[in-house]
């Protein structure tokens, strides 16, 4: 008799996220995702400006601000036919970029090493062998026996006394972890560093932005930071300089220490490159343009289907007619009204909660489908089709972050073995490195157009009268995202967020298709099925993001996570 | 001189959770500070909370507050400190649905040395957090006591701020209805990477650049 285990709300992810899996023999037999808010905010944006649209859509979240605003401005772009200048191209890229690294940084270090990394053991590490340790993994100059000793010694602080702080809630000590005392303390200490050069990729967010969280600095049909290499109160020379100290360190971080500590983790887990695929359709978007047009890209974009690295599709550009043409979503085990799949443009967003049904509706987050299939977006998304493209950046990391595996653990790694949990971990450290080498190529770029001379940065964007509809993507640290806006009269007429989440979290469709979270997580052994650590490791490798909506703070401490066994 | 980071949190199109970004826009648009404090509207920051953590030592919060949690009527304001925020622990952990946010957030910088020695919460009850970007009469009512919550916290701290001879008499962009487009006039004063606390649509100085990481 298979036993129903309901975790609500998944912990150490943003916004609520509520999974159910009934358990047979200790494996997972059936599993549920769904998404317990509300978001019908693109009704917000109707009858409004588009050229304003950008500044409501980045604030649907917290976490992904400059992403919605950056999509936005995109598909009003779109819509008009607008070329945005060269200069605007590469500073939306850098912050692309930039936000993108902090994003990728803490996911791995405060959201998601926990899983795999025991606090407890901590203590009984020698801080001298971690020291050693890490010299032989990697160059990285803050590995010295001091500053291990330091972090040690914190943690050992935090558990004599009896509060462990932001660790009082992991699963210490369960048969999953397996990490040796040394290794647990040489990923926690950079844990620690990584508070600080997250930090540092925020700050130039905010140097290009003016402000972080919520950018203040697009624009439709480009950017408002005025260039001036004299005025201090303009981009100058001076920001361009803080910027490029600042990628430095990020770059040196993400390079030398994360990328390190996921082939590092990875080798120590072997068997989590056969755990946890689910869906093998993946897509993802050209992004990172290299022209006004937006015709030239260095991110690749296209599809795969089941898993057939052979038969990748391209998308030229995120434009592409087969992607306009190919999404829908099906709301047939969603809390919305309708009974046929719609095309985002005629979208729409009617509430009809009924409350929790497996069988029925029992998820706020619709289900996107591309050609009527689910499809798993996100950095491994990206990585996949890149690889099978040949794509030469890709191809670099990933044969980087194979052959490290290979060296710290003596496992071998093929790139079908990335269908899986780690195989999103390590595709998410691969993108960052790339990306670590892409910020620094459009810092350049963007210095040299300046010293030609070019200081545009803005086309004045002209809205028609008559209907027109455009779609806007960007390839956000979370997969594939999409806002696509019709617009009337010069106001929104109809507005749809087809965000990465939804992809991933997607409840079943019409067919009765699991969504790329619920087959992920088919198969999964667990040891102890009353602490489904198993679970979240599969859950939180995709980086769930559901802060699209959120309350307020509660004082009571409602609320809490709860592990229910039925 | 003690560095203080004033923050609104919220989402400013779900109704009441918009109070926090709304007193901090009435704060700016009405008083100047000394160049220690620092006014920001942080959305909702998520653990990026933790970057903000760090530069300050004293960090005053302004967020609506669950009207079901204890029966308080809307547009209530109840002062929470640290250790009312901590008190049921690490949530494990989402105590609040900006989650991970304040108590994690919190946490997470006590563990890297790097936490404000002072945190003061302004919660204000709410009433309702339907998609919306308009507060509800009572909570609208509680926005002037809220700010002058912020101004006894900043005397109390010794800290001086003076009231502006020509306040800002506009409602925060979220709450137009129908605006001439904001991102065009943002053009206009093509203010590059300069943004005056002083104008509504220039809000919040370039924070990042004035305050480099050691």
């Amino acid at each position: 008799m298979a036993k129903r285990i309901t975790i609500d709300p998944i912990t150490r992810i943003e916004g609520h996220l509520r999974i159910d899996v009934e358990v047979d023999n200790n494996a997972v037999s059936n599993a549920w995702a769904s998404c317990t808010m509300w978001r019908g905010i693109e009704k917000i944006l109707r009858g409004r400006d588009p050229r304003d649209a950008w500044l409501f859509t980045q604030r649907f979240c917290g976490v992904c601000t400059t992403v919605h605003a950056m999509a936005s401005v995109r598909s009003v772009e779109d819509a008009l036919k607008l070329e945005v200048p060269l200069n605007a191209q590469y500073i939306r890229n850098l912050i692309l970029i930039a936000h993108a690294l902090h994003d990728h940084i803490v996911h791995f270090y405060q959201l998601s090493a926990l899983d795999w990394v025991d606090v407890l053991q901590i203590p009984k590490a020698d801080p001298a062998a971690a020291s050693k340790l890490a010299e032989s993994l990697s160059p990285w100059p803050r590995n010295s026996r001091n500053e291990l000793k330091a972090a040690q010694d914190r943690v050992i602080a935090i558990a004599s006394s009896s509060q462990l702080g932001i660790f009082a809630n992991g699963y210490w000590g369960h048969p999953a972890m397996r990490l040796s005392p040394e290794v647990n303390l040489l990923a926690f200490s950079h844990y620690l560093q990584a508070l600080e050069y997250q930090r540092k990729a925020l700050q130039i967010v905010g140097i290009l932005g003016s402000k972080t969280p919520h950018i203040q600095n697009l624009t439709v049909g480009g950017v408002a930071n005025a260039i001036d290499l004299d005025s201090p109160s303009a981009l100058g020379m001076d920001r361009l300089e803080m910027i490029r100290t600042l990628l430095e360190e990020v770059v040196q971080f993400v390079q030398q220490v994360y990328l390190v500590d996921v082939c590092a983790v990875a080798a120590m887990y072997p068997e989590w490159f056969k755990i946890g695929s689910g869906v093998r359709n993946y897509l993802a978007v050209p992004d990172l343009p290299l022209d006004s047009r937006g015709s030239a890209f260095d991110l690749p974009g296209g599809y795969i289907r089941n898993g057939e690295l052979a038969g990748v599709r391209a998308f030229q550009t995120p434009s592409d007619a087969v992607f306009r043409q190919s999404v829908t979503e099906d709301v047939t085990h969603a809390y919305y009204q309708g009974d046929k799949p719609l095309q985002p443009w005629v979208g729409e967003t009617d509430p009809a909660f009924t409350g929790w049904n497996g069988d029925q509706k029992y998820s706020w987050v619709k289900a996107p489908r591309f050609n009527g299939e689910p499809m798993q977006v996100g950095p491994l998304a990206q990585v996949l089709i890149g690889y099978a493209q040949g794509h030469e950046l890709t191809r670099k990391y990933t044969d980087l972050a194979i052959s490290k595996v290979a060296a710290i653990g003596g496992v071998r790694v093929t790139p079908d073995m990335l269908h899986s949990t780690l195989g999103r971990h390590a595709a998410r450290a691969i993108r960052a490195g790339m990306l670590a080498e892409l910020a620094q190529k459009h810092w350049q770029l963007l210095v040299d157009n300046i010293a030609k001379g070019d200081y545009t940065v803005h086309n004045q964007p002209v809205l028609p009268t008559h209907e027109v509809e455009g779609v806007g993507t960007h390839e956000a640290p979370r997969g594939t995202l999409s806002h696509w806006v019709v617009i009337k009269d010069e106001k929104i007429k109809n507005y749809q967020a087809v965000v990465p989440s939804t992809w991933n979290a997607s409840p079943r469709d019409r067919s009765g298709a699991h969504g790329p979270y619920e087959a992920s997580l088919l198969h999964t052994p667990l040891a102890r099925p009353e602490e489904p650590l198993e679970v979240l490791r599969t859950v939180h490798s995709f980086d769930p993001c559901m802060a699209c909506a959120c309350h307020a703070f509660d004082p009571s401490g409602r609320q809490i996570a709860r592990v229910k066994i039925l | 001189m003690k560095r203080i980071t004033i923050g609104g949190v919220g989402s400013v199109l779900l109704g009441d959770d918009g109070v926090g970004p709304t007193v901090i826009h009435a704060l700016e648009a009405n008083y100047s500070f000394e160049d220690c404090v620092t006014v920001l509207d942080l959305g909702t920051p998520g653990l990026d909370l933790v970057a903000y953590m760090s530069d300050a030592d004293v960090l005053i919060l302004i967020d609506s507050v669950a009207s079901s949690s204890e029966g308080k009527l809307p547009g209530t304001i109840t002062l929470y400190r640290r250790e009312d925020i901590l008190r049921h622990g690490p949530a494990p952990v989402r105590m609040d649905p900006h989650s991970p946010a304040l108590s994690e957030s919190i946490l997470i910088a006590d563990f890297a040395c790097d936490s404000p020695k002072e945190i003061l919460l302004v919660g204000i009850t709410g009433e309702q957090y339907e998609m919306d970007s308009q507060l509800s009469p009572g909570v609208r009512q509680a926005v002037d006591r809220s700010v002058q919550e912020v101004l006894g916290e900043l005397d109390r701290l010794g800290v001086s701020y003076s009231r502006k001879v020509q306040p800002d008499t506009s409602t925060a962009w979220w709450e137009r209805a129908t605006a001439p487009a904001r991102s065009e006039r943002l053009l206009r004063y093509a203010p590059g990477l300069v943004i005056a606390p002083c104008d509504a649509d220039k809000t919040n100085a370039a924070y990042f650049a004035n305050t480099p990481v050691e």
